[in-house]
């Protein structure tokens, strides 16, 4: 078994070093796909959404890197806020209060578990939905996200822990994939009608970076606790 | 021989809005109509250039010709050419992107716009189609209809789009007859997450025939409230415009 594929267990403790680690990774991967963003952007948008989301996650990044005494769901709240106030477009007010949302269900706790994650998660999903009005098949971040949560929820029930995360990347990627032939419905690509099929949407691709983000993040804690 | 034309009105309207491409049972299927009648009605339309067949799965899309009507149309609106300069002149003023819209239907069709002069990419939203109720431009041109063409589209279909957009019948007429008194519109988040727009009707000889607004980010254009120097520049090239396509002084709404 290689390193990567060490179990991981649903309880494993994660704490403010994951949501550190999840929010780097997030950061730098969102800087490495800015461009890659941003042209998938120009075909049914602003072509502004690399930069702005590159920006937002510099600028939280500074913010937790600036606050160590805060506790992980804490933390999220202070990266949420930094997006809303910093990232134009819609990317800042969705991603924002979706982290925001969830860093308040993670509560002040100093760790907690991949259950209590789920959850947090999806109380992050039911702002991006309240919030943007969209469902599942819109051609938005949900059709990334929704999946992500439930192959997520699929692992966590059948006691594999260990893939539940390598899972929702999978699902957050493939949703992603999904929306290339959808028309638009919500957003500034609605606007397009008919000719927002074909491209694959800007939302939902950075919705599977940071599921990509977060199974990166859980690895190493993973590895601590083994 | 009527019937032929609203036949083939039918088969580009759903050309254009729906699958891109179609087959002659897919069209025929989706309208009801014989699979000959379809097929005939094709022929005609792909002789006019209204449509081509793709020669590799042998399905049908719109044609060239399609463009150019398109274009014409724009070309004769009336109130886009008489807008062309002052949305310029309104767009460098307030330094962001200004539309103009008709309202078809239960829709604001944006006839035209200009970008936000800060030489971004931006997309040009010419064409989009708009719910009336969730854009600046379609409350600015509804709460200045008939009292009875206004009732029966706040009792139409009124589509959430963003969780801002107003869906109560009773909260946008109160919200219409806002407009009426204070003579622009305000849209904040309600078409799209993160994006705002202030606009005023322009009205002509008849009475109102458009809209012109500024649209952009909502944290800039609305904040505490409409940015208050948007919010005169709109309202004085709205009367303007409204003055250029012949509107009588005593319809258009004078600044309060």
């Amino acid at each position: 078994m290689t390193r990567s594929n060490r179990p991981i267990s649903a309880s494993a403790g994660l704490d403010r070093a994951f949501v550190v680690r999840w929010i780097e990774a997030a950061a730098s991967s969102i800087h490495e796909q800015r461009d890659h963003l941003t042209q998938l952007d120009a075909a049914i948008g602003d072509a502004d959404h690399g930069i702005n989301l590159d920006r937002g996650f510099e600028a939280g990044l500074a913010r937790v890197r600036d606050s160590d005494a805060l506790p992980p769901g804490r933390l999220l709240q202070l990266v949420g806020e930094t997006l809303i106030l910093s990232v134009g477009g819609a990317a800042g007010p969705l991603y924002g209060s979706c982290l925001r949302e969830v860093g308040r269900s993670l509560g002040e706790d100093e760790a907690f578990d991949a259950e209590a994650l789920l959850v947090a998660l999806r109380a992050g999903l039911q702002e991006i939905v309240r919030l943007g009005a969209a469902a599942e098949g819109d051609k938005t971040i949900v059709d990334a996200y929704a999946p992500a949560l439930s192959a997520m929820e699929r692992a966590l029930r059948a006691g594999r822990g260990a893939a539940a995360f390598t899972n929702a990347r999978e699902a957050a990627e493939a949703g992603m994939r999904a929306t290339i032939p959808l028309v638009a419905h919500r957003g500034r690509a609605s606007y397009l009608g008919p000719r927002s099929a074909g491209h694959q949407d800007p939302g939902a691709t950075s919705t599977a970076l940071l599921f990509g983000a977060l199974e990166a993040a859980v690895r190493p804690a993973a590895e601590r606790s083994a | 021989m009527i019937r032929s034309v609203v036949r083939a009105g039918q088969i580009l309207k759903e050309l254009g809005s729906g699958a891109p491409r179609l087959g002659v049972t897919e069209l025929s299927e989706r309208l009801a109509m014989p699979k000959a009648t379809v097929y005939g009605l094709l022929r005609a339309l792909e002789q006019e250039d209204l449509v081509e067949r793709d020669a590799e799965t042998g399905k049908y899309r719109l044609g060239p010709a399609v463009v150019q009507l398109g274009n014409a149309y724009l070309d004769g609106n009336e109130l886009r050419a008489r807008s062309l300069l002052w949305a310029d002149s309104l767009a460098a003023r307030v330094v962001e992107a200004v539309r103009v819209g008709v309202l078809v239907g239960a829709n604001v069709v944006v006839v035209h716009h200009v970008f936000r002069p800060d030489d971004s990419v931006q997309m040009l939203e010419v064409g989009a189609a708009i719910p009336w109720h969730a854009s600046a431009l379609g409350k600015a041109i509804v709460a200045h209809l008939d009292p009875a063409d206004r009732a029966a589209l706040l009792e139409g279909g009124l589509p959430t789009l963003t969780g801002w957009t107003i869906v109560e019948p009773e909260r946008l007429a109160a919200s219409l007859a806002q407009v009426g008194r204070v003579g622009f519109a305000v849209e904040d988040q309600e078409a799209v997450v993160g994006e705002a727009e202030i606009a005023a009707a322009v009205f002509g000889r008849e009475g109102v025939v458009g809209a012109i607004g500024v649209a952009g980010p909502a944290e800039r254009l609305i904040g505490e409230g409409p940015h208050s120097d948007v919010l005169a520049a709109v309202r004085e090239i709205a009367r303007r415009v409204s003055k250029d396509m012949g509107a009588r002084a005593s319809a258009v709404p004078h600044r309060h």
